[in-house]
């Protein structure tokens, strides 16, 4: 199975200027909107600000820093207001406070030019609903970026071939969205952001509308491309495990607000509250967490002849190194060593799993046995 | 309900149930039916009163005299015309400008001759809608000549043609305002509304009094006539492109106008389509009745038929006139949906058309050359003839059958209900409508309707509208009981309803006017052709609606009640009906808005009341009768819609 994909773990991380940084952003919706922020009615809580003032808030408060080449991916509920956030990103949808700054640039105080100009160039997005042209054929589909920067059309054909092909779906060029799949549909969607070359892309639970073997292939085709072309990606999801898989970072939404931003480790490992550790909990530790989660330095007089792992290698796969000798699994990066993964290390990790499913079960029983007037699961 | 069937009570508590209801008093718990009887209650007791204390007073001096002062300005206007600048700058030289176009467009079928035009007209109808419906048009140019109604056919087709493109420059940029921007959707909408609710006939008398008699009038009147479908359609088309295609587009950075013209346009170009092809059956209807303002052509051979009371030409103009609207229809309905268009590969395209537009060239040369530029009269066939002899033979087969239900219909219905309308008070009518409005609407409702009302009064036609109220309310039961008893067979027969479909598009694409021929065929002149004519008029929307409504019905609903063992007719008025409400509610609406337009056409053929004063006021040159009139039936019009909508409105209120 893929470990999930950390190009940037903590460790390593550049701290060079993030591509995308997101500054106490806002969005209210309804009429009175301004009434809200700045005011003492920002610090209550959505059901007494709506109650107050009829406004919804879908975003509140939100900050996090996208670096570059990273995929980072927003994971929330239905109604979380993570769709808003990611089109607050290119102002499709007007934030009510805070900015976002692309490359340490306010697209805030953008003009109508300037701001068409960044969605032709620099950002480019994928929709969950393909929002495809049904009366254009494919190629026509993924030149419309070009085409409206008024690029000639034998130059946007060419490209918009390239593309095709990119995403798999050469001999497709003439046909028309409804005569191809969902899947397909979703390709074109993907070469059409890809086509303009943009420099961060927008992903809006793509792959929502798939089916799930359609969906695992599209997955793998993100982290192709993602590996070939190395852009900025921005990820909705509500969905954990795609969220593992893709994000090299992933923040939880909930009612417009972030409640963790980490990789995956991260929330899996250190959950910062109670609904992450929700969220979580059916996640199998040993698939997510790596070697360099659990290793520690070794102690005296440890053999240090086991085999060695990457800093990267999952849980799961170092279970069969371990158990085929006594040595710790050496963790190295190259020639140096990072650290050691004794049995006892893996087993704890593993334990810990089975620890809370264990209580869970003995809650759950505890419950059904508690009488039939609880409503307890049946 | 278990109390009925005597099954043994549950354990478990029930809620409490309430008391087990027959058909009757459910029937007395409907809200229409309570209103109905309230209303009567009230009429009873005002009666009942006066009949005790004395006798009636007579009517009061309701009348603001508004009659007099509008002949006083048509009496300025016709003075006036060619001195004052508003007509010299402004309506004459529209009315000029658009004579010109209509006289320009005839004079251009004429100039193509009658084998240019069928040959353009076959071609196009073959290019847009594929050989069935090209031989249809080939047919009906053949009917046009044959009956000798050639020039008549050519005047209304260069009439509607100059309407529509007029009436589509002005609704199409109207209406993707409307799509793009909410405010002025909300701005232009009420009078949207107002206007479809205007009964055809009350647009004439404005246009005829600034514009004159004659066919610039009558393009004015069809044109504006015809606008709110265009702009209503086109907003509903650019507002129902998928949002997810125009925000991908908007994101990759499309200006506005890019938006429009690459996505929007192109996305809602079917719908919009659609929208012609209602603009053009509107123009259709319209330029039929406004024959009555003198506009040449078909509708004005009806017209005049009719006047003599001669059933067999009236039925030859109004053959021309069913075909010319159903091969219409036919060809922009399948611009619209595009499945029937001939696959032609896009390089021929230009060829094909090229080929198309010389055939009729060389037609229209070879025509002229032959010296056959008109339709040769040896190949005329009249119908008319044939028509009255057996108009004749029926009127003798069923003539007294006939007869004697108009004379029950009027005797025992009709006549006591106008006396009880026009003997009232005036002010016990209006109070009616006020409770009518408040029982089935909101206080607004209310207002409307009895101001409505009271404003018959105050323009001085109270009479008049009463009358014609009265064959309304008439016509309307008549409407919807028949309506909904086939439309409720229709949506439990797959076989009757395949069966009806056709029968009620053909119906829905003929212009009201041509309803009348039959009916005066079958029942002779009076009020009792025009309320027949309205009955059919009204039928087919009233059939469609219930029927779709019923069918409509969420089947996991009808499912569920079928395995609780509903028996059909518990299916039906337990289920489907209440569940098809707002469809039925809205067939209602539409009926009797229909209803109130044939009524007042019904004016042709001696209905009499408000139609007759539109018709009397214009071919005498009295404004003030002929507006007034025509006010009058919008105050109906608006009294009778708010009502029945308001009925509709809280329904879905209700449910919210």
């Amino acid at each position: 199975m893929n470990s999930p994909t950390t190009e940037h773990p903590p460790s390593d991380r550049s701290d060079g200027d993030p591509k995308i940084a997101v500054h106490k952003l806002w969005k209210i919706f309804g009429r009175n909107a301004s009434s809200v922020l700045g005011t003492e009615l920002q610090d209550l809580d959505r059901d007494a600000i709506r109650e107050r003032t009829g406004c919804t808030v879908a975003v509140r408060d939100v900050s996090f820093d996208v670096l570059p080449g990273e995929i980072f991916v927003v994971m929330g509920l239905s109604g979380s207001g993570k769709s808003t956030l990611i089109r607050c990103l290119t102002r499709l949808i007007e934030p009510s406070g805070g900015e976002v700054l692309l490359d340490g640039a306010d697209i805030g105080g953008y003009g109508p030019q300037r701001l068409r100009e960044l969605r032709r160039h620099q950002v480019a997005m994928v929709f969950q609903h393909f929002g495809l042209l049904a009366h254009r054929k494919a190629i026509d589909n993924v030149a419309y970026g070009l085409e409206v920067r008024g690029m000639g059309r034998t130059e946007r054909y060419a490209r918009a071939r390239e593309m095709i092909d990119m995403v798999g779906l050469s001999g497709n060029e003439n046909a028309r969205p409804d005569q191809l799949s969902g899947g397909m549909q979703q390709r074109v969607g993907l070469a059409r952001a890809l086509a303009v070359d943009p420099e961060v892309l927008l992903f809006d639970e793509p792959f929502s509308a798939l089916d799930p073997l359609i969906r695992r292939d599209m997955q793998q085709e993100v982290l192709r491309l993602q590996q070939e072309l190395r852009k900025t990606a921005v990820f909705i999801t509500h969905d954990l495990s795609e969220a593992l898989k893709l994000g090299d970072r992933i923040a939880i939404m909930r009612d417009g607000e972030l409640v963790q931003v980490g990789t995956a480790e991260e929330l899996v490992g250190r959950p910062a509250d109670d609904y992450v550790r929700d969220f979580v909990e059916d996640v199998n530790r040993t698939d997510v967490l790596t070697v360099r989660w659990l290793m520690r330095p070794p102690r005296d007089g440890e053999p240090l002849d086991g085999p060695v792992a990457a800093p990267r290698t999952v849980v799961r796969d170092v279970v069969p190194l371990l158990a085929a000798g006594s040595a710790p699994v050496r963790v190295v990066d190259g020639d140096t060593l990072l650290g050691v993964v004794g049995r006892a290390d893996a087993l704890r990790a593993i334990a810990e799993d089975q620890t809370e499913d264990a209580t869970k079960a003995a809650a759950d029983s505890a419950a059904a046995a508690g009488g039939p007037t609880g409503d307890g699961r049946s | 309900m278990a109390t009925d069937t005597g099954t043994p009570q549950r354990a478990t508590p029930a809620a409490p149930a309430p008391p087990p209801a027959g058909p009757a008093t459910a029937l007395l718990r409907a809200r229409p039916v309570q209103a109905a009887l309230l209303t009567v209650l009230l009429f009873a007791v005002v009666f009942g009163a006066y009949a005790a204390f004395g006798s009636l007073p007579t009517r009061t001096g309701l009348d603001l005299g508004l009659g007099a002062q509008l002949d006083r300005l048509y009496a300025w206007v016709v003075a006036n015309r060619n001195a004052s600048p508003l007509f010299l700058y402004g309506f004459n030289y529209l009315s000029v400008g658009l004579g010109s176009a209509v006289i320009l467009i005839d004079q251009g079928l004429t100039l193509l001759t009658w084998p240019g035009v069928v040959v353009l007209g076959v071609f196009t109808a073959w290019r847009v809608a594929g050989w069935r419906v090209a031989a249809y048009v080939a047919v009906t140019f053949a009917v046009f000549g044959v009956l000798g109604l050639w020039e008549q056919a050519m005047t209304t087709l260069a009439l509607i043609t100059t309407s529509v493109l007029l009436a589509l420059l002005a609704g199409i940029p109207l209406g993707i305002a409307a799509g793009r921007s909410q405010r002025f959707y909300r701005l232009i909408r009420p009078v949207l509304d107002f206007m479809q609710i205007m009964p055809a006939f009350a647009y004439l008398m404005p246009a005829l009094l600034l514009f004159g008699i004659g066919n610039p009038s009558a393009a004015v009147v069809t044109t504006v006539y015809a606008i709110p479908p265009a702009v209503r359609i086109t907003a509903m088309a650019i507002r129902n492109v998928d949002p997810g295609a125009v925000e991908a587009t908007t994101s990759l950075g499309s200006t506005p106008w890019q938006l429009l013209t690459k996505v929007q346009l192109p996305l809602a170009k079917r719908t919009i389509l659609l929208g012609v092809n209602q603009t053009i059956m509107l123009a259709m209807s319209m330029v039929v009745i406004a024959s009555v303002i003198g506009a040449g052509g078909l509708g004005d051979a009806i017209y005049q038929a009719l006047s003599k009371a001669n059933v067999g030409q009236a039925m030859e103009a109004g053959l021309a006139i069913v075909l010319m609207a159903i091969a219409l229809d036919r060809v922009t309905a399948a611009a619209g949906d595009g499945t029937r268009t001939p696959a032609i590969p896009e390089r021929l395209r230009l060829p094909v058309l090229g080929a198309g537009v010389l055939a009729a060239a060389v037609a229209a040369l070879a025509a002229r050359l032959a010296g056959a530029t008109a339709w040769p009269a040896g190949w005329e066939l009249s119908i008319a003839g044939g028509v009255n002899w057996l108009n004749e033979a029926l009127q003798d087969l069923v003539g007294d059958a006939t007869k004697a239900l108009a004379g029950a219909t009027l005797n025992w219905v009709l006549d006591p209900l106008r006396a009880v309308l026009t003997d009232s008070p005036w002010w016990l009518v209006v109070i009616a409508a006020f409770v009518l409005g408040r029982l089935f609407g909101s206080w607004g409702t209310a207002l409307t309707g009895g101001f409505a009302i009271l404003a018959c009064g105050l323009l001085g036609a109270w009479e008049f509208s009463m009358d014609t109220l009265s064959q309304v309310l008439v016509a309307a039961l008549a409407t919807v009981v028949i309506g909904f008893a086939v439309g409720i067979l229709a949506s439990r027969s797959d076989t009757f309803a395949a069966l009806l479909r056709p029968l009620l598009d053909a119906m829905q694409t003929l212009p009201p006017f041509v309803y009348l021929i039959p009916a005066v065929a079958l029942f002779g002149v009076g009020r009792i052709p025009a309320l027949a004519a309205a009955v059919i008029y009204a039928l087919p929307p009233v059939i469609r609606l219930v029927d779709d409504g019923i069918r409509g019905c969420s089947p996991s609903a009808v499912e569920a009640a079928v395995a609780q063992g509903s028996s059909r007719w518990q299916l039906l008025t337990k289920v489907q009906l209440p569940l098809a409400r707002s469809s039925l509610l809205l067939a209602v609406n539409q009926g009797i808005m229909m209803v109130l337009a044939m009524v007042v056409i019904g004016a042709l053929v001696g209905a009499g009341a408000l139609g007759y004063g539109v018709v009397f006021g214009m071919a005498q040159n009295l404004l003030g009768l002929g507006l007034t009139s025509g006010l009058a039936i919008v105050g109906l019009g608006l009294f009778l819609d708010r009502v029945t909508q308001g009925a509709a409105r809280q329904e879905r209120t209700a449910h919210a």
